[in-house]
């Protein structure tokens, strides 16, 4: 393991008026780990996850991207053009795809190498193709996503993430809004990431992935990390009750 | 028959004057009030000083009759601005003003209407909040609310059968003046009517078309 962790998150917390939905939550993630986030709704994942990339400001706490504070730069607030560039760092996959339903599924993935990395046209054309060709959707670049399914979206999402070729990527229950049917090419793309070193960061409920792919599992309830270990050891033999629990009602 | 063909048909390149210049005056006044609804509608949604200013015109140029705006801009505005001085641009400015409030709304419920995950996706790849207005909310508000711009321009020719009575020469213009002249209003009305349905059945017809197509290509549905 290397000294300084890919992602190192320090003590988050977050309340959104008087509800406290993150309590202190610190863990770090090593280059080319998957760890991944279970936990009931409402026990902080997603939001954890956002205050990561800082789609969700923390009130309290810091993320650290390859030892460089997300939130502070030389104790002053980081000003939102600087979180910009840092954002870049981690890619962000989410539930609901989000893909932009004006732009080509190619327009969607070269959009920000070309306006954010300023890349030109036929060179952001090339790496979009290579990253739809990752996620096996080389034949649908010109298609606009209305004219795709779930699952095809998503992987397009992940591809858009790639493009950035960003440090991390993050997942957001990637397929809780997806037919059963459709989850296994979302996960089967997700794995093919994982052994090929990509540091990833992954909310789910489908604990099969979990289980294979992770080499953390962290259990959140209540705004804090209620358990965490290796796949073998949170899967196998969880300590807390509550972990148990949880596990006993997602693995029939 | 011998009605018809004496006072429309013999008549119709009277009443086809009248039509370029009706077409022309809601040509005019619909630029106006795409380029000043999005005005009124971005300095509300994202000047926060000026926002006052912004919602009282939108809401003055909606909730004033169209005749009286009219009358207010031909008979006022020279007192007070000096302008405008002639009588067909103070007729599109007065239909195009009343639209630009209604279209200041509909591109707010347009942009409201973009998810907000489309904006978050944007900047986590980190694209600026510039960018990613620029880039991914206009664009996507624009197209969702197109159908019902179009249909803004049926409005403007509706109401714009108005500016006859400060002497636009416009189709009802001419109608009326025909009317004057033969005492006869069953036909020449009856077609002058026949012409505005088939106008506007050809915009409305556009404005649904453009509809379809933008939910087909793009899965958005008109706002």
């Amino acid at each position: 393991m290397d000294a300084i962790p890919a992602i190192r998150v320090v003590d988050i917390r977050k309340s959104f008026g008087t509800l406290e939905v993150l309590r202190g939550v610190s863990f770090d993630v090593h280059r080319g780990n998957v760890v991944s986030m279970i936990g009931a709704s409402g026990s902080g994942k997603s939001t954890l996850l956002r205050c990561i990339n800082r789609l969700e400001t923390p009130s309290a706490g810091e993320v650290y991207i390859d030892g460089e504070p997300m939130g502070a730069v030389e104790g002053r607030d980081r000003p939102l053009s600087e979180i910009n560039r840092m954002r870049r760092d981690l890619g962000m996959v989410f539930q609901q795809f989000n893909l932009w339903p004006h732009m080509t599924v190619l327009g969607n993935v070269i959009e920000a190498p070309i306006r954010v990395l300023g890349m030109s046209r036929k060179a952001a054309a090339a790496l979009g193709e290579e990253c739809l060709a990752r996620v096996y959707l080389s034949e649908k670049a010109r298609e606009y996503p209305a004219r795709l399914s779930g699952g095809q979206q998503q992987r397009v999402a992940i591809a858009r993430a790639l493009a950035m070729r960003p440090k991390a990527m993050l997942f957001d229950e990637p397929t809780s809004s997806l037919d059963p049917e459709l989850t296994d090419e979302v996960l089967t793309v997700m794995r093919e990431l994982a052994k090929a070193g990509t540091t990833m960061i992954v909310v789910t409920h489908e604990m099969g992935f979990a289980r294979d792919v992770s080499h953390r599992v962290l259990f959140l309830h209540n705004g804090q990390i209620e358990e965490e270990g290796s796949p073998a050891q949170v899967f196998g033999n969880p300590k807390s009750d509550r972990c148990r629990q949880f596990l006993s009602k997602h693995l029939q | 028959m011998g009605n018809w063909e004496r006072l429309v048909w013999n008549q119709r390149g009277v009443l086809l004057q009248g039509l370029m210049v009706t077409v022309e005056v809601c040509l005019i006044a619909f630029v106006l009030a795409v380029l000043g609804g999005l005005a009124l509608c971005l300095v509300r949604m994202y000047m926060r000083p000026l926002k006052p200013l912004a919602v009282l015109l939108t809401e003055f140029f909606r909730a004033t009759p169209i005749f009286v705006q009219l009358m207010w801009v031909t008979y006022v505005w020279p007192e007070i601005f000096g302008w405008p001085n002639s009588f067909f641009t103070a007729g599109w400015v007065a239909l195009g003003l009343q639209s630009s409030g209604y279209l200041a709304e509909t591109f707010r419920a347009g942009i409201e209407a973009v998810p907000r995950g489309h904006r978050e996706a944007g900047y986590s790849v980190g694209m600026s909040p510039v960018l990613v207005f620029g880039r991914i909310v206009l664009p996507q508000s624009l197209l969702t609310v197109a159908p019902s711009i179009v249909n803004q321009f049926t409005v403007i020719v509706k109401s714009s059968t108005l500016v006859s009575v400060i002497t636009v020469q416009d189709l009802m213009f001419q109608a009326l003046k025909l009317v004057n002249v033969w005492y006869e209003p069953i036909e020449i009305l009856t077609a002058t009517a026949g012409i505005y349905i088939g106008f506007i059945f050809l915009v409305s017809t556009a404005g649904k078309m453009l509809a379809d197509m933008l939910r087909q290509r793009y899965g958005l549905a008109a706002a």
